[in-house]
Parts: structure tokens; sequence; C-alpha cells
């Protein structure tokens, strides 16, 4: 049954590949018109801009119901959350161009809403019709976007914009968007290539990269909408979900062994076994770059080259100062063992509040001044008092991607003394703790497969 | 006269590899130059830190593609780790601050 469904799924991957060498049928109309922007598009798909403009990729934020110490009525996202993996959001670090210091290297523009599919002067969340006119529709549909043209730049009346490819190439070249159009920003979210989560979906990495597929295939948008998961640290969401079991079931192996645990062992703990990027920086002492910028102190591993920690998750999420991640227990059915990519950064908190708060990085990042980029948000914000003091949080993110077969936990991973679950921390007792880490619980049924293998 | 120099070096440079083991070097700089042949590039680069130039082979797809597209252009800051011997990059990555 569930070998059918996954012929089905190849077999559509395929079929869908096969599409792209197809022509999109809009290519003629354009070949001959041009490409205006959406407009051009919204003739034969009418109502897909405003549509887009609903969605997170163009809001930044949602409204969040698993998330405590937040408040129903108000969204959050990029737009507005603070936390030490980015220490800012699209409002204090709004894209500007940073100041120069004397040795500087060139000019440098930065802000967080460079991630954004707009033009800059319609920005994160702005609506009507000039709105509409500024989404950048090819750098997700486009499979020959030239990224050259994506870059910040002032316009004749001092306006920093953010180019896009509108070339009529570009236009002509519309497909499904690729791993390359969505990676345009997911590649580099965190402050740099695989910094976040060491996310490199490739062929080495992922098996379903290797099968082919791309993050549509799974994130299948219907209206925009994009599909996500439970990640503690992605909160904004356009209200549909995607999970392993969508299209594999609860109970997928041939061995009965590995269903039994899917109770209370979520898929990606066995076969999601590394993470990678940043796992901790410290946004109060920027290093100095030999470009003359300065940027956070920052300690980064490859893909792969970090191991998750493992906690009960409920797709709750604990939501503090010192610490963003996961809430569950052993006790809570709902509960199962998740693994995390685990993360600390250091900022400034709020003496009075303890709350952590803002950086705009212009300041750091033209001279390493990080109080006076505390003081610049601190203004934006609206903010009239508050004592600084350096302290560190702790982030756990979603491990949701480099799902590997090969390397998969199987019995010993877990069960043998140093296998890689902390059973006491996650709540079972010595005695179950004794039981849990005996080869009697898999000695006979490895020596089995042993004698298959050899 | 330079580029005879840069030749010499490079082969004693592959011999000592050939001896030693190859080193792995790191290094952050600037993209000078992008020659794409085929299914390599050859990429010029000034290394930031002493200011002298490198070339340093690039062979895998996604970095190749990055070049294609102009993801990665003359001017960019890069974060390089290549094998001294024969010069082909492992890593080649911008290097972006938050
Ligand atoms: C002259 C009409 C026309 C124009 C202009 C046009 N399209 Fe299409 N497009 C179509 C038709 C017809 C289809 C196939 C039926 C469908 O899926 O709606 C299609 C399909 C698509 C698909 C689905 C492709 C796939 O492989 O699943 C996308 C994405 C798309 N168009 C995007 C765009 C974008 C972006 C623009 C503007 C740059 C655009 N189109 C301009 C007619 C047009
Ligand atoms: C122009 C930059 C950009 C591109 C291109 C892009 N994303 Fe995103 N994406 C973002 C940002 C920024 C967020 C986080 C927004 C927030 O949470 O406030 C995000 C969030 C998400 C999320 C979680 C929130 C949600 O919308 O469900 C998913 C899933 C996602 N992106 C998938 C994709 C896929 C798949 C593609 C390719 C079709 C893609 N993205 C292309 C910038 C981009
Ligand atoms: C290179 C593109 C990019 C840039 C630049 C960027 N982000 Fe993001 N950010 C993303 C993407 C993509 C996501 C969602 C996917 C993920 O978390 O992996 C995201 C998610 C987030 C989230 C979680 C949002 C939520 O819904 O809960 C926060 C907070 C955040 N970013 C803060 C920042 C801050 C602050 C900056 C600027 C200092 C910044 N980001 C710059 C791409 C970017
Ligand atoms: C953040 C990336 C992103 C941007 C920007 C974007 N799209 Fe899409 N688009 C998608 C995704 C993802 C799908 C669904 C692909 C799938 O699942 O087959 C899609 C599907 C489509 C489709 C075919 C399915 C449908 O809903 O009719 C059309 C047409 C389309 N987009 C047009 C546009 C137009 C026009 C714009 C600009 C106004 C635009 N898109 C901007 C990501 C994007
Ligand atoms: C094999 C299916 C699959 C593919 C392919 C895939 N994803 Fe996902 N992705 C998921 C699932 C499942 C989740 C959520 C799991 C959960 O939270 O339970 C997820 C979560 C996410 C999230 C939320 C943050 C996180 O990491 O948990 C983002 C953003 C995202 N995916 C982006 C992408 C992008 C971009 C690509 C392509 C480069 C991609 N995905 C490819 C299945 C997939
Ligand atoms: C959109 C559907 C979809 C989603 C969501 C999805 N997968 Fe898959 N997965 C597939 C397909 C299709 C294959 C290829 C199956 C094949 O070739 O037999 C595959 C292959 C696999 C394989 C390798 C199977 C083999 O025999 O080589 C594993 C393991 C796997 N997926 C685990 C996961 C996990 C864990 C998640 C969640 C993070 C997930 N999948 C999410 C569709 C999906
Ligand atoms: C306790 C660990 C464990 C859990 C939990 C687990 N798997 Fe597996 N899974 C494995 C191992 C180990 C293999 C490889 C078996 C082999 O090679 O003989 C495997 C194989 C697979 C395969 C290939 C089919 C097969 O029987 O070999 C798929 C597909 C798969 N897992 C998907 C999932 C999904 C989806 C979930 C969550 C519903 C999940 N797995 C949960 C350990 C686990
Ligand atoms: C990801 C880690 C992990 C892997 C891999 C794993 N287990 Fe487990 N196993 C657990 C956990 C956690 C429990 C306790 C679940 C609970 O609380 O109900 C458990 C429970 C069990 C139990 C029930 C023990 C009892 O007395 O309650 C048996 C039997 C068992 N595992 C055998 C195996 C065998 C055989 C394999 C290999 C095929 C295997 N496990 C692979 C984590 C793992």
């Amino acid at each position: 049954m569930t070998k059918i469904l996954f012929t089905g799924l190849v077999a559509g991957a395929v079929m869908a590949s096969a599409a792209f060498a197809k022509d999109h049928p809009g290519r003629e109309y354009m070949e001959k018109n041009g490409y205006k922007g959406p407009e051009t598009c919204e003739v034969c798909h009418p109502g897909k801009a405003k549509e887009f403009l609903s969605t997170v990729h163009w809001t930044h934020a949602s409204k969040v119901d698993n998330v405590e110490n937040t408040d129903p009525a108000r969204e959050y996202g990029m737009k507005n959350r603070i936390y030490t993996m980015c220490n800012g959001n699209d409002i204090v670090n709004n894209l500007k161009e940073i100041p120069k210091t004397p040795d500087a290297k060139g000019t440098k523009f930065s802000g967080c809403n460079t991630c954004h599919p707009g033009n800059h002067l319609s920005d994160v969340g702005s609506a009507g019709p000039e709105a509409e006119a500024a989404i950048d529709c090819l750098v997700c549909h486009s499979r020959e976007y030239d990224h050259s043209k994506r870059k910040p730049f002032k316009d004749d009346q001092g306006r920093v914009v953010l180019g896009q490819d509108r070339s009529v190439k570009a236009a002509l070249a519309i497909a499904k968007p690729t791993v390359k159009n969505c990676m345009t920003c997911h590649e580099a979210a965190g402050g740099g290539v695989l910094v976040k989560r060491g996310f490199a979906f490739t062929k080495e990495n992922d098996v379903h990269a290797a099968k082919g597929m791309v993050c549509v295939d799974c994130h299948k948008a219907k209206n925009h909408k994009i599909p996500t998961g439970f990640d503690p640290n992605n909160w904004a969401h356009d209200g549909v979900r995607v999970a392993c079991a969508d299209c594999h079931t609860e109970t997928p192996h041939k061995d009965a062994e590995y269903n039994r645990h899917t109770a209370r062992i979520a898929c990606q703990t066995c076969h999601v076994t590394r993470t990678g990027g940043s796992f901790a920086k410290d946004f109060t002492t920027w290093e100095k770059l030999s470009n003359g910028y300065y940027e956070p102190t920052t300690l980064r591993k490859d893909a792969n080259e970090t191991v998750p920690v493992y906690a009960w998750y409920d797709k709750t999420v604990a939501n503090r100062p010192d610490f963003i991640g996961p809430k569950g227990s052993r006790s809570d059915k709902a509960s199962r063992i998740y693994p995390f990519k685990v993360f600390q950064g250091k900022g400034f908190f709020d003496r009075k509040t303890g709350e952590l708060l803002a950086m705009d990085f212009a300041p750091p990042m033209s001279n390493g001044d990080t109080l006076a980029g505390v003081a610049s948000a601190a203004k934006i914000l609206g903010i009239k008092q508050y004592d600084p003091v350096p302290g560190w949080q702790t982030v756990l993110f979603g491990s949701n991607h480099l799902v590997t077969k090969k390397n998969a936990l199987t019995c010993n991973n877990c069960h043998a003394p140093n296998g890689v679950l902390r059973f006491k921390d996650l709540g079972y007792s010595d005695d179950e703790v004794k039981r849990l880490t005996s080869p009697e619980l898999y000695l006979q049924k490895m020596a089995e497969k042993q004698r298959e293998e050899w | 006269m330079r580029k005879a120099i840069a030749a010499s070096a490079a082969v004693i440079m592959l011999s000592i590899g050939a001896i030693a083991g190859a080193a792995e070097v790191k290094m952050v700089g600037t993209v000078q130059k992008i020659e794409m042949q085929g299914g390599a590039a050859t990429v010029t680069l000034k290394d930031t830190k002493s200011g002298n130039e490198v070339k340093v082979t690039v062979k895998d797809d996604l970095t190749l593609d990055k070049f294609k597209d102009k993801r990665i252009v003359d001017g960019d800051e890069v974060r390089v780790k290549y094998d001294d011997g024969d010069g082909v990059v492992t890593i080649f990555r911008k290097t972006a601050g938050c």
C-alpha cells in the first residue's frame, strides 16, 4: 500500500521535471509583449498578486497559538521577533546603507528584509496596487534569474531599493519553484550560508534530494500558502502544515520494531541524526573583518558537523528570555522525542524587565559599538528606559531535513549505555534506564541481521 | 615574470603536497575573476589578510551554478577552503553578517 503511494509520488516528481522541459504556456505572449512585472502574469493568472500579499512570505508574520507568552491578537515573525540567532528584526534592521568607516572597502547595505520578494519601497506587509506591482514573481518562478540584479541600491531620490531581475529572458523561463529558487533566501537564513541549521539540501545529505525531489514536492503550496511544520523557532505560518507521515504513514517500516517506536519517537529522531551551522554567537562583541566592517562573533560548523539534542515535544513552545524551544514531557502522550539543533546566543537584556533587547546592526557593523546598536533599536521601537546587561539565551531549532536512511539510528545507537538519548533526563527511572540500556532488548535481533549480512 | 614565479611556487607546493599529504588552506578573499571552463571554473581571489592573489579551482556543481546565475560575482567576499596541492576548493561561500 505504502509502496504504491511512493511510486505514485516518484512518478509525479519525474513527470513534473519532464514538464519543466515543456514550455510555459505564457511564453509566446511574453515574447511578444515583454514582461512588465506581476501585471503581465495577471493577464492569465488573475488574482495571484493580491493573494500573495497575505502570505507569510510577504508579511513575515502571522498569528500564533502554540507559543507561550505571546498575545493571540498580535502577529509574530521575522518582522518583529527578537531572538539571539539574529538579534533584531525587520523593523530595527530595516534595509539601509551602513555608515562607512575610514578603512571600509566598498559600500555596504544590510537589513533583514533583503529576504523579502518586494522591492523595499513596497516592503514587508505592505498592501495595495503598488505592493502588488512590486512582487518579484520571478525570484521563485524563473529558472534563468540573474541574481546580480537582486542587490540593494539608492535610486535618484536617495531611497534604498532592492533590485529585481525583470528581464524578458528570466520571464521566459517560468516553472514551478526549484530548490535553487527557494534557497535564494533559505540557504543563508541566520546570517550566512548554512548558518542557522546547516540546511544543505543536496543528494549527499538528504535521501529526498537524492531521489530528485524538490522543496515544493513536500511543501506543496495552494494559493501560495506554503505548508510548514512545528519548528519551535519558526512561528509564522500560513495555516497549513506538512509532516513526514503525510506521505509515509506512521508505520512505514518493513521491520515492525521500528514501527512500534514511532508512537513515542518522531521520525526525525532516527532519520535526521546530524545538524550543523552556528552553535554560538556573541552579539555583545563584534569582530572586525578584513573588509573593514564588523560582524557578531560567530562559531560555525558545516552542515552535518554537529549532533542534535533530544527532547520531548508536544508542538507547543516555551518562550522565555533565557530559552526558546520545545515543551512536552514523557507523561504527556501527545509528546514525542524530537531532535533539535542547539544554539546559544549572547545579547543584551534589560535588567528591569529581563527581556532581550533588540539591536540595530548599522552602528556595530561600522564601528563595533554594540551598545550604540541597542540604543538605536530602542529609539526606533520607542523604548525610553532600559538598562542593558549581557546574558545568554539557548535556542532549539527544529531539525527536519538532512534525512538519512543509511545512517538512521538503530537499536544500539539508543539502547547501548553510550547511546544518543539521555534516558534519565528524558524522565525514565533508574530501573527503566537499566532495562533500556541492556542488550537484552536487541541482541537477538541484531545478531540475526548480522548473520543475514555476512 | 610574476607568472613564472607563481608557476614555480605552484610546482614546489605540488611536490610538498605529494610528500607531506596535501593540506587544507582556509582563507577569506575577494573574488577578482571567474573563468568558466566546462565542468570547472578557475577563480582568482585576493586574500584579504595578505593581499596576495591566489588561483583556485571550483568543481562542485552547486558553486558552479552560483557563478552561472551570478549569485557569486566579482567583488564578492568569500570564505574558502581549498587543498593547497591541487588548488581544488572544498568550501566556497559568501561571507555575510546577520
Ligand atoms: C498568456 C498567458 C500566460 C501568461 C502571461 C503567464 N502564464 Fe503562467 N501559465 C499559463 C497557462 C495557460 C498555464 C498552465 C495552466 C495553469 O496551471 O494555470 C500556466 C502555468 C503557470 C505555472 C505552473 C507551472 C507548472 O509547471 O506547474 C506557473 C508557476 C506560472 N504559470 C507562472 C506564471 C508567472 C510567474 C507569469 C508571469 C511572469 C506567468 N505565469 C504568465 C499562462 C500564462
Ligand atoms: C525572497 C526570500 C524567500 C524565498 C525566495 C523563499 N522564502 Fe521561504 N521564507 C522566507 C522568510 C524570510 C521566511 C520567514 C518569515 C517569517 O517567519 O517571518 C520564510 C518562511 C518559510 C517557511 C515557513 C513559514 C511558512 O510560510 O510556512 C517555509 C515552509 C518556506 N519559507 C518555504 C519556502 C519554499 C518552499 C520556497 C520556494 C518555493 C521559499 N520558501 C522561498 C524567505 C523566502
Ligand atoms: C538570507 C535571508 C534572510 C535574512 C537576511 C534574514 N532572515 Fe530571518 N529568516 C529567513 C528564513 C528563510 C526564515 C525561516 C526559515 C528558517 O527559520 O530556517 C527566517 C526566520 C526568522 C525568524 C523566525 C520567524 C518566525 O516566524 O518565528 C526570525 C526571528 C528571524 N528570521 C530574524 C531575522 C533577523 C533579526 C534578521 C536580520 C538581522 C534576519 N532574520 C535576516 C531568512 C533570512
Ligand atoms: C516565495 C516564492 C513565490 C513567489 C514570490 C511567487 N510564487 Fe507563485 N508559486 C510558489 C509556489 C511554492 C507555488 C506552488 C508550486 C507547486 O506546489 O506546484 C506557486 C504556484 C504558482 C502558480 C501555479 C499554481 C496556481 O496557484 O495557480 C502560479 C500561476 C503562480 N505561482 C504565479 C505567481 C505570480 C504571478 C507571482 C507574483 C505575483 C508569484 N507566483 C510569486 C511560490 C512563489
Ligand atoms: C521530503 C519532504 C521535504 C522536502 C523535500 C523539503 N522539506 Fe522542508 N520540511 C519538511 C517537513 C516534514 C517539515 C516540518 C516537520 C515538522 O516540523 O514536523 C519541514 C520544515 C521546513 C521549514 C520550517 C523550518 C524547519 O526547518 O523545520 C522550512 C523553512 C522548510 N521546511 C523549507 C524547505 C526548503 C526551502 C526546502 C528545499 C530546499 C525543503 N524544505 C524541502 C519536509 C520537506
Ligand atoms: C511529500 C511526501 C514526502 C514527505 C512529506 C516526506 N517524504 Fe520521505 N520520501 C518520499 C518519497 C517519494 C521517497 C522516495 C521513496 C522511494 O524511492 O521508494 C521518500 C524516501 C524516504 C526515505 C528513504 C526510503 C528508502 O527506502 O530509501 C526515508 C528514510 C524518508 N523518506 C523519511 C522521511 C522523513 C523522516 C520525512 C519527514 C522529515 C519524510 N520522509 C517526508 C516522500 C515524502
Ligand atoms: C527508532 C528509530 C526509527 C524511527 C522512530 C523511524 N525510523 Fe524509519 N527507519 C529506521 C531505520 C534504522 C531504517 C533503516 C532500516 C534498514 O535499513 O533496514 C528505517 C527505514 C525507513 C524507511 C525505508 C523503509 C524500510 O523499511 O527500510 C522509511 C521510508 C522510513 N524509515 C521512514 C520513517 C518515517 C516516516 C518515520 C516516522 C513515522 C520513521 N521512519 C521513524 C529507524 C527509524
Ligand atoms: C532513537 C532511539 C531508539 C532507537 C534507535 C531504538 N529504540 Fe527502542 N526505545 C527507545 C525509547 C526512548 C524507548 C522507550 C519508549 C517508551 O517510553 O515507551 C524504547 C523502548 C524499547 C523497547 C521496550 C522496552 C521496555 O521494556 O519498555 C524495546 C523492546 C526496544 N525499545 C527495542 C528496540 C530495538 C530492538 C531497536 C532496534 C530495532 C530499538 N529499540 C531502537 C529508543 C530507541
